[in-house]
């Protein structure tokens, strides 16, 4: 897909998320009308089809096109399986699995977990070079620690199989790991934004000793933190698009810098979390204030499709795999 | 906010890393350098910069009337990224190549160009910074340093400190005071001097760093008399022309890559002896790397397209201050279990060096506080 293509669904789907009030619909879950219309928006719009073929009725995107969207989402903390759905339709298309649900989900084996599992009716399984197409419904779920946007252990001993194939020979369990890395990398670099830009107006604005937050040294500092690991964090989710994009079907050197990705986005988004809770004080620590629907994303989603420490592990795996190891062609390549 | 415009290197350039690369390893094999941490401070070797010059790796960026090459910066990149990830002795001509010869070609005479250009692109002419004060370290603003004008040209006094490699250099720009503050706006009457460090009344004498090693110095400037030249641009200029210099000084990959290649040899090391924990942290720094230099080689094209990169230089050295400590310190404990025979020759003293090079890392250049604070201004905070 052309770069303007992208910037053109960027800017309609931002609309979109500027006049639903998606903080509203946060409150209530992702349940009520509220909730309903906005999926039904979304649905109306086409873009649940973003990644599927055009001959199969999609727009033709590739992952890697999804990327700068996934972040739009995490920079809006859009409460609906948006990038999950894209990314879903698009393997099983590529598989040859026909969901009849729009509303579906990235189920994963090794960790057994389903985000958005509350929110969606079908979840893709990517297992032992099968694709399978699973029925979600409550009694499987058992809601995470977090357990932000319905994210969920799933029960795969009980799960109804609705429809299974052989998996396209690119789609492992690993790499399709891997695609979920990507995307919840680009979602953390977009709510980084986001909370950057609500730490700023925050801290411009409320007094104490008589002057701006902003104006005190300390706070500049915490400040300066969380906008360097932001801009860090898009660097690697970059880097990422880049490699995924020149290699559609993931050989190593693409996961390499998923993992970079999900690893850098990962440390990134602790700092800037911890740091933008110091900076507002009490009031960021409510569930009133909006400050937490970004921040709760961001711990979610440091855990999904392997947390730092996996892809730490991968990366380093990767990169000493022979005593030739070097290093540098890699972080100059 | 920051913008890190995406570089892709193309045939020409991929071609020039190969013969750097070649040449590194070339003279590695014939022991022309053995790898030091923290290389384009520690490790001064004229002949070394000798070769890069006959190579026209030195002044790449400007004119081919002044010896330079008429490269785009990236091309510069490339060559200094590779030596500094190699470890090699370059400190010689660093600040030279870096920013003193791109200050003269800005503001310099026809004449200054002509002479000490072609110099430095050689490898054989070498200068220093003259920015720092006894009383003026972050607060630069307040140098004391003073050029009066005379019949002749100038006379400058005062003393300049922390000056790495003043006892080797031909030249230093030198930031003085050229007429009074206007109240508290200390930033005007600020002028840069191009000084010849032969000349009388100048004494430079060595400081030992916490290695015990002289590497900076302290330069006293004695009533030197300066030609009328020696005025570098515009007189009351000097404060944005210095920072125009220290956006040179900051924006370069040695100011994450100081520490890399002592990774780079233990590598092998760890390759052969790790357990998971060892390989996932090397994959932790790898990922920490890769961004920064991704970020760092968008820098050149903003250089390249004409841009200041002020900020994003600032962004970059500061993580990248923060990345090459801590890719020390985990270094530490890593190694601390790895058997001495699997390891390079030299390596602990290669450690030594290393250690006591740190805490200079979050100082020179800008401290980590003042450069924290540059970001929040730029964030809208001051």
């Amino acid at each position: 897909m052309e770069q303007e293509d992208i910037e053109f669904i960027c800017d309609s789907l931002e609309r979109m998320f500027q006049d639903a009030d998606l903080e509203a619909i946060d409150r209530t879950g992702g349940d009520g009308d509220d909730a309903a219309q906005f999926w039904s928006a979304l649905e109306e719009s086409g873009y649940p089809l973003l990644a599927v073929a055009e001959a199969e009725g999609g727009l033709g995107a590739s992952i890697a096109d999804c990327l700068p969207i996934a972040s739009l989402c995490g920079q809006y903390g859009v409460p609906a399986p948006l990038v999950d759905a894209v990314i879903a339709r698009a393997l099983c298309a590529q598989a040859g699995l026909s969901p009849s649900a729009m509303r579906i989900g990235l189920a994963t084996r090794d960790q057994g977990r389903l985000s958005y599992g509350s929110q969606v009716e079908q979840a893709l399984l990517v297992d032992q070079g099968q694709c399978r197409l699973l029925a979600i419904s409550q009694d499987v779920l058992t809601p995470l620690e977090l357990g932000e946007d319905g994210a969920s252990l799933i029960d795969l001993g009980k799960v109804q199989v609705l429809e299974e194939c052989d998996a396209p020979n690119w789609l492992t369990p690993e790499s399709y790991r891997a695609v979920g890395a990507a995307i919840r990398s680009a979602q953390m670099a977009g709510a980084m934004r986001r909370i950057l830009d609500t730490t700023l107006s925050y801290t411009g604005e409320r007094e104490q000793f008589g002057r701006p937050l902003a104006k005190f040294q300390a706070v500049q500092q915490l400040l300066s933190d969380m906008a360097c690991e932001t801009a860090a964090a898009a660097a690697s989710v970059e880097l990422a698009s880049d490699a995924m994009r020149a290699d559609l079907q993931l050989g190593p050197s693409v996961m390499a810098d998923i993992a970079a990705a999900k690893i850098r986005c990962g440390s990134a988004a602790a700092i800037v979390a911890a740091n933008a809770h110091q900076a507002h004080g009490a009031l960021g620590f409510t569930w009133e204030y909006s400050l937490g629907r970004f921040t709760r994303r961001l711990w979610q989603w440091q855990d999904e499709f392997g947390a730092q420490r996996h892809w730490a592990s991968v990366l380093g795996d990767y990169l000493l795999s022979d005593n030739e190891a070097n290093l540098w062609e890699w972080v100059s390549a | 906010m920051f913008e890190f415009p995406r570089v892709k290197l193309g045939a020409e350039e991929l071609a020039l890393r190969s013969d750097v690369r070649q040449f590194l390893a070339d003279e590695r094999a014939n022991g022309g350098f053995a790898p030091v941490a923290d290389c384009w401070v520690s490790a001064a070797s004229p002949e070394f910069s000798q070769k890069l010059g006959s190579k026209g790796w030195l002044g790449m960026v400007w004119p081919k009337r002044y010896g330079g090459q008429d490269c785009p910066p990236l091309h510069r990149y490339i060559v200094t990224e590779e030596l500094l990830a190699a470890g090699a002795p370059v400190a010689a001509h660093w600040v030279a190549d870096r920013q003193t010869g791109s200050q003269i070609l800005r503001f310099g005479t026809e004449e200054q160009k002509q002479e000490i250009l072609p110099k430095i692109a050689a490898g054989e002419c070498y200068t220093a910074i003259g920015m720092s004060e006894p009383q003026a370290g972050s607060d630069l603003a307040a140098v004391k340093t003073s050029a009066v004008k005379t019949d002749k040209g100038w006379k400058l006094s005062g003393r300049k400190i922390w000056s790495t490699g003043a006892h080797y250099s031909s030249y230093m720009i030198v930031l003085a005071r050229t007429s009074p503050a206007e109240g508290r706006n200390r930033q005007v009457g600020l002028s840069q001097f191009l000084v010849d460090l032969s000349l009388p009344g100048v004494d430079v004498s060595g400081i030992k760093d916490l290695a015990g090693i002289a590497h900076f110095n302290e330069t006293l400037f004695e009533d030197v008399e300066l030609p009328e030249d020696a005025l570098l641009g515009e007189e009351g200029n000097g404060w944005a022309q210095c920072m125009g210099e220290l956006t040179l000084e900051r924006s370069g990959p040695e100011r994450f890559l100081t520490t890399f290649s002592l990774l780079s040899e233990a590598l092998p090391a760890i390759a052969k002896n790790s357990s998971d924990a060892v390989r996932a942290e090397i994959g932790e720094m790898a990922a920490n790397l890769r961004a920064l230099r991704r970020m760092s080689l968008g820098i050149t094209k903003k250089l390249e397209a004409g841009d200041n990169p002020e900020t994003e230089a600032v962004v970059v050295k500061e993580m990248g201050n923060r990345l090459e400590n801590e890719i020390l310190a985990r270094l530490r404990h890593i190694v601390s279990a790895l058997p001495c025979d699997d390891l390079p020759d030299g390596f602990s003293s290669l450690m030594r060096s290393a250690i006591l090079h740190v805490p200079s890392n979050t100082l020179r250049g800008g401290t980590t506080e003042i450069l924290r604070g540059i970001i929040a201004r730029k964030l809208g905070m001051r």
